[in-house]
């Protein structure tokens, strides 16, 4: 946890409240470009793009809740394989996708809040190692009911196919892409009132927001539940990405890079939970041709942990408050600068 | 004007840490209105007193009563019960401005800006509202925590070692502050300067046990308090 809370002291400067733009702005901005990006990316470029929407839910989530209150999540990989199994189990025999996703993200929740009140009465390595706990056991469930989950195998995920006019990738990328603007805007807007105020107060001082009058186990537990619910509406995208759920997918290591990617990409930031997104997709793909060059599937494995391993110590040693703090401090002083012609100095 | 049940008042308190006596027996009624001193050596208890009262020690034996009427608060229930506190040394929100920092303490009423922008002024660190605590000197954080307790409008104003750290002039100031805040004062301090001339009255903590009670001039020239200090510097 001291871990997390000096991460966050180096990018106290960058976090919300003093440059407000307008989020909507942003969110039109961003699904026009995305749209753009459809009609012109080939067909696996688009499908690799909604993937980086499926994760950036996932990874704006985890930010909220590591950057901006303070906990630290080893079991978000496991809450995306609640959500996509759910989101399998639903298909399957419903096959109505929208309430599909609405019911993942209400079992994910659920399964998060869970979490989360045992979660806020843990600090620090404990709360890593129940979160880890978390990880573990539940892609493990999926062997023990054998009949439900289909053990190893995962099941498939029924799915409609999309309108003929468009791609199936055109589609998935604009399924994923709506989800994490949505999900991205809610955020926005739960983060910059008082909520957020309450989660960052708890995370600097436990003592203090308590004589303030914040209930910390509540913002805690409110702020894994709203986490949890990101994880579980990312794992169902997951599910309709890869038509088929399987435990292999949500692997332990896949938590650790959630939490490398938003480290990397500039904690309890959204920005930086969207380069975290594009990492996640970006530098398995290098390792994967890499590995396929090389003719090793074993490499290939190890060679994604590498680079994120190797990304995090070098992006750390750079630029301590992740790569969205980069850009940042640039700005800053040039509005030093600025204010101090202002005022004839 | 007020009965005599009005305020706060401890009754026979006792904590232990292990076996360490952190407070034995300590009653203390704070009438309303008065400015109620708490000295003592270091490791008296004082803090410990204030945490009993804010709920984050249990007590092993003694009560509480607010108005007379049972008192046990959670401690994020304490502003609701219209008591704030500030913490020794600085209690802080690092990674919130110091505009933010005074707006969590906000729980009630309309415009919570503009109540904390009142708050920063009364303080007179308004200059300092879009600025981060870690940047500023520690005199001015310690306003922001004063002012985030001010901010609720108290009825009970809990300090804990306000003027540690801090020069005569910002001493000067908080003097001011605590005579012309119009609540009541709890206030743990070791600068007996200003715990003589702001305090009505002040008890007396010697290895959690309280020794003396009263008026300042009394305190001044009770040998046992004078025997405690000095038996502590020995
Ligand atoms: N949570 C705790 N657990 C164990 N011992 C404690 C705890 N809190 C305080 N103590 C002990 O209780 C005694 C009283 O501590 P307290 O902090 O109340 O003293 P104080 O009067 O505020 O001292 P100071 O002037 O140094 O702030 C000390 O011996 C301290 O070590
Ligand atoms: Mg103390």
């Amino acid at each position: 946890m001291t871990i997390v809370r000096d991460r966050v002291a180096t990018t106290l400067h960058a976090l919300p409240g003093k440059r407000r733009i307008n989020p909507i702005l942003v969110v039109v901005v961003a699904g026009a470009i995305i749209v753009a990006l459809t009609y012109t990316l080939p067909a696996f470029r688009t499908y690799q793009l909604a993937t980086v929407g499926a994760y950036f839910c996932v990874t704006a989530g985890l930010t909220v809740l590591t950057g901006l209150n303070g906990q630290l999540s080893l079991g978000h990989g496991a809450l995306m394989a609640t959500g996509a199994y759910t989101l399998a189990l639903w298909q399957n025999k419903f096959n109505m996708l929208i309430p599909g996703v609405i019911v993942a993200i209400l079992v994910t929740t659920a399964v998060g809040a869970i979490i989360g009140l045992a979660a806020a009465r843990l600090r620090g390595p404990y709360l890593a190692g129940l979160t880890l706990a978390v990880a573990v056991v539940v892609p493990s469930i999926s062997s023990t009911f054998d009949g439900t989950f289909n053990s190893d195998q995962g099941l498939p995920v029924a799915l409609n196919p999309p309108p003929e006019s468009i791609l199936v990738e055109q589609w998935q990328a604009w399924v994923c892409w709506i989800a994490a603007l949505v999900t991205v805007l809610a955020l926005a807007y739960l983060t910059r009132g008082r909520f957020g105020r309450d989660m960052r107060a708890v995370r600097d001082d436990e003592t203090a927001a308590k004589l303030a009058g914040i209930s910390v186990a509540r913002t805690q537990v409110l702020a894994f539940v709203v986490s949890a619910a990101c994880a579980g509406l990312g794992g169902a995208l997951f599910a309709v990405l890869s038509q088929s759920v399987s435990p292999g997918a949500f692997p332990l290591t896949l938590s650790l890079f959630l939490l490398m990617a938003i480290v990397i990409g500039g904690l309890g930031r959204l920005v930086g939970a969207l380069i975290g997104a594009l990492l996640l997709v970006a530098l398995p793909a290098i390792a994967q041709e890499i590995g396929q060059s090389a003719g090793s599937q074993r490499l290939e494995g190890n060679l994604a942990l590498t680079f994120f391993g190797v990304v995090l110590v070098v992006v750390m040693i750079a630029a301590p408050g992740g790569l969205t703090s980069i850009r940042l401090r640039r700005t800053k002083t040039t509005r030093t600068r600025n204010e101090l012609k202002q005022k004839g100095r | 004007m007020s009965t005599p049940d009005q305020g706060l008042a401890l009754h026979h308190l006792t904590v232990r840490f292990g076996g360490l006596l952190a407070l034995d027996d300590v009653s203390l009624r704070v009438t309303p209105g008065r400015v109620v001193g708490i000295i003592g050596p270091n490791g008296a208890g004082k803090t410990t007193l204030f945490n009993v009262v804010c709920g984050f020690v249990g007590a092993q034996a003694g009560s509480m009563t607010l108005d007379g009427r049972p008192f046990r608060a959670r401690p994020h229930h304490l502003v609701r019960h219209g008591i704030a506190r500030t913490l020794q040394g600085v209690g802080q929100f690092n990674g919130l401005s110091v505009l933010e920092n005074v707006l969590a303490g906000v729980r009630s009423g309309r415009k919570p800006e503009q109540q904390a922008a009142a708050a920063l002024e009364r303080c007179g660190i308004a200059e300092h509202a879009r600025q981060m605590p870690a940047t500023l000197p520690y005199a001015v954080r310690k306003r922001v925590e004063l002012a985030r307790a001010l901010v609720s409008k108290p009825r009970i104003l809990m300090l804990d070692e306000p003027a540690g750290g801090l020069d005569t002039d910002e001493i000067r100031w908080l003097e001011t502050l605590i005579r012309e805040a119009d609540t009541t004062v709890m206030l743990v301090e070791h600068h007996m300067d200003l715990v003589m001339s702001v305090c009505d009255e002040i008890l007396v903590l010697d290895f959690g046990k309280p020794i003396a009670f009263g008026p300042p001039d009394t305190i001044r020239n009770d040998p046992k308090v004078t025997d405690a200090y000095l038996g502590a510097a020995a």
